[in-house]
């Protein structure tokens, strides 16, 4: 579709038009025009709004719908429509369905449901067969039809030879190997983050020492190694060192944060609410203080949604029982937006897609448009009506937000 | 205050400590009754209390139900092993099954935390915690607190030391909650092992020398070690264990000024105290086993007044 974008102020610092306000003329998914003021000449659709932003397309690098297997928790197709109403152009869905994404024709199968939609869908095929562990999936097949990266999502790699295997084989085709950061020895039963709040409640405690000391061993096993390694959601200070440390020692490794690990602390268990049993655990202000100077200093290289939708009857249940995960496409820019400026929000939101191979396209005269549409300033408190998700498991739920998505342009198609 | 300022017992840490006063100038006329010939009051005829016990317990489940009759209740007794919790039902669907049946009360005991928060949410009835997970029993509070005031006149300035297994117990947490609350100083003693990392930000002094502690101390409640709810071992041997935690005579007779013993039930005697220590004057066991009769009894009258009204 043709689109004339009015008044639009452009967030990216890589244009020229940074900071300014402009009209944009998109032809035939191109941007054909950028001006103070251009004519529709051609009765194209016009796209007027309030207070009304652009940036390059947002993508989110941990993102779970649910098909197959999981229908009721979420589709691929309303997924992808959350995400685009949500500001996202491009999304990398975690291989955590059922069966695992762990050959090159379930990666087939997943890229089939998403042909249409206007978002880029980024398939994560599974690091091992099945997900347990074990055996390698087919990684090269699974990148030949078309995975990003490859993950077992929440499942640890237990055995730090099957990382370094990984890693290896990996780098023959430039494959990136996501390792989750936890030691499940030390994290044992462990369900909340081990602190003041896990003792006030009696649920068992998993420590930071869980995570950074996976984390530690995988930056070792890397430096041996060689390859690329991307470490998601990490969330303790721990973490935030070490990262920063192995990058000083130029070793080929990323981090993401979710986004209500640098919105929520662990005081919000107090009453037992499932919304908030997430994984990684939420954590102290010390962490997010650190998790926030990660982020400034460039350690942590992008922010996640970590979107995984649970249904009510994963949730309403004890605490012990419940699932892990919190949704979150609807809420990421405003939660984000609230804690840094917009700018910052911005390029967190921009910031990690080349690592996971999906478009990169400025917002400049002759680019691909690839384009999220929004408004910074608008201040709301997120509710249930503000959710598109078929699962309503937010933990946003009830927060002071500020920010708003109006939709995206991407794929030659508008969504608002 | 006439009334609690709660509509359910979940925890002593949503009481205040008005609450607590009111709780036991009431178990103070209960105590009273229990000891008449006829040890029964016609006050909650017209109440229906369910016992849902989806863990098993024998002391406090008698203590309730005795309380319950005591004060004329209609008692339903519930436990998981006969129920249809295991043919998959969920908690709310349980129990508003049993609701539905006109029931006005449900004092529960679980093995998860908060399950009493998380039902006292979605159910239309007053919930009392008969202990859930590693979180709170509120009632042994209580009734620990009722009988250090019974002993010692009071519980504020009081020295009291927690001696065993605090990361595992429900018991050690809504004690350090309650004992706080009414201005009394706080220990907890034990292998580091069983000491949760953060419990001194609750307030406690943290101890791991039994005889340091005990010398510090009033009272001590010694917990039972609670091998069921350990995934891996914390100490090497019960032996070793009791060579660094255990109270035998000898020890209590050697400390600078008699103190108080207390014991939550059941006893591992020769394990955590020995068998005279469990059977000196010291040690108010039975009494606290007494008092807690008459402070469920309290604690349901006052709740049942608030249904009431």
């Amino acid at each position: 579709m043709n689109v004339l974008i009015k008044s639009a102020t452009v967030i990216d610092t890589s244009s020229k038009f940074h900071n300014q306000i402009v009209d944009v003329l998109i032809e035939k998914g191109k941007i054909s025009q950028i001006a103070k003021s251009i004519k529709n000449t051609s009765n194209y659709k016009e796209i007027e709004l309030d207070n009304l932003h652009i940036s390059q397309g947002w993508f989110d690098s941990s993102v779970c719908f649910g098909e197959p297997g999981f229908e009721d928790r979420e589709t691929i197709e309303n997924g992808l429509k959350t995400a685009a109403k949500s500001g996202f152009t491009s999304i990398a869905l975690q291989a955590n369905t059922n069966p695992i994404i762990d050959t090159s024709s379930d990666v087939t199968f997943v890229l089939s449901k998403a042909q249409t939609q206007p978002v880029d869908l980024l398939p994560i095929g599974a690091l091992t067969k099945n997900s347990e562990s074990v055996d390698l999936a087919e990684l090269f097949d699974m990148k030949n039809a078309g995975a990003v990266a490859f993950s077992d999502y929440k499942k640890p790699i237990t055995n730090p030879n099957l990382l370094k295997i990984a890693l290896q084989y990996a780098s023959n085709f430039d494959g990136l190997v996501c390792s989750f950061p936890l030691e499940q020895k030390i994290a044992g039963k462990g369900i909340v983050n081990e602190h003041v709040s896990s003792t006030m409640l009696g649920l068992k405690g998993s420590p930071n020492l869980a995570e950074s000391l996976q984390v530690a061993r995988d930056l070792y096993i890397l430096e041996y190694s060689g390859g690329k390694l991307h470490i998601p959601t990490i969330s303790t200070k721990e973490s935030v060192k070490l990262i920063r440390e192995a990058k000083e020692k130029k070793l080929d490794v990323t981090c993401s944060v979710a986004i209500h690990n640098l919105f929520l602390t662990d005081d919000v268990l107090n009453e037992f609410d499932t919304r908030y049993k997430v994984n990684p655990p939420l954590r102290t202000q010390d962490d997010i203080d650190a998790l926030i100077e990660g982020i400034k200093d460039g350690t942590i290289d992008m922010v996640t949604s970590d979107h995984n939708p649970q249904t009510i009857e994963e949730k309403k249940v004890e605490f012990d029982h419940a699932n892990y995960g919190t949704i979150g496409l609807e809420s990421a820019f405003s939660a984000l937006n609230q804690i840094f400026s917009t700018k910052k929000s911005i390029q967190l939101l921009t910031k990690g897609k080349e690592r996971f191979g999906s478009i990169t396209s400025k917002i400049e005269e002759g680019e691909v448009a690839n384009i999220t549409l929004f408004n910074p300033n608008e201040k709301y408190v997120f509710g249930k009506s503000n959710i598109l998700s078929k699962s309503k498991n937010s933990a946003f739920l009830g927060q002071e937000l500020k920010g708003k998505a109006y939709g995206i342009y991407a794929n030659k198609k508008i969504v608002l | 205050m006439s009334e609690l300022s709660v509509n359910h017992l979940l925890g002593i840490k949503y009481l205040k400590e008005e609450d607590i006063e009111l709780i036991f100038k009431t178990a103070d006329h209960f105590k009273e009754v229990i000891n008449r010939p006829i040890k029964k009051v016609p006050s909650l005829r017209d109440i229906t209390i369910a016992n849902l016990f989806f863990e098993n317990s024998t002391r406090t489940k008698l203590s309730f139900e005795l309380a319950e009759k005591r004060l004329s209740a209609d008692v339903i007794n519930f436990s998981a092993g006969q129920s249809s919790v295991k043919k998959g039902e969920t908690l709310i669907d349980t129990v508003n099954n049993i609701l539905s049946m006109k029931v006005d009360m449900v004092v529960m005991r679980h093995p998860n935390p908060g399950a009493g928060v998380f039902l006292s949410k979605h159910v239309d009835a007053a919930i009392v915690n008969a202990g859930d997970g590693a979180h709170e029993h509120p009632t042994q509070a209580l009734l620990d607190s009722y009988s250090i005031r019974e002993r010692l006149g009071s519980v504020k300035g009081k020295n009291v030391v927690i001696v065993g297994d605090i990361l595992h117990s429900r018991v050690a947490l809504s004690n350090i909650f309650a004992l706080k609350l009414q201005g009394a100083n706080v220990m907890v003693c034990g292998p580091k092992t069983l000491l949760p990392k953060h419990i001194d930000k609750l307030g406690v002094k943290v101890e791991t020398n039994l005889r340091k502690a005990l010398n510090w101390c009033d009272v001590a409640n010694m917990l039972r070690v609670q091998n069921e709810r350990m995934d891996i071992s914390y100490f090497p041997s019960t032996r070793e264990y009791t060579q660094q935690f255990g109270v035998n005579k000898d020890l209590l007779d050697s400390l600078d000024k008699e103190i108080i013993i207390m014991h939550p039930g059941p006893i591992n005697r020769g394990v955590e105290i020995t068998s005279d220590v469990a059977d000196s004057k010291q040690a108010i066991i039975l009494d606290q086993v007494q008092n807690g009769v008459a402070v469920r009894m309290a604690v349901i009258y006052l709740l049942a007044s608030k249904i009431k009204n």
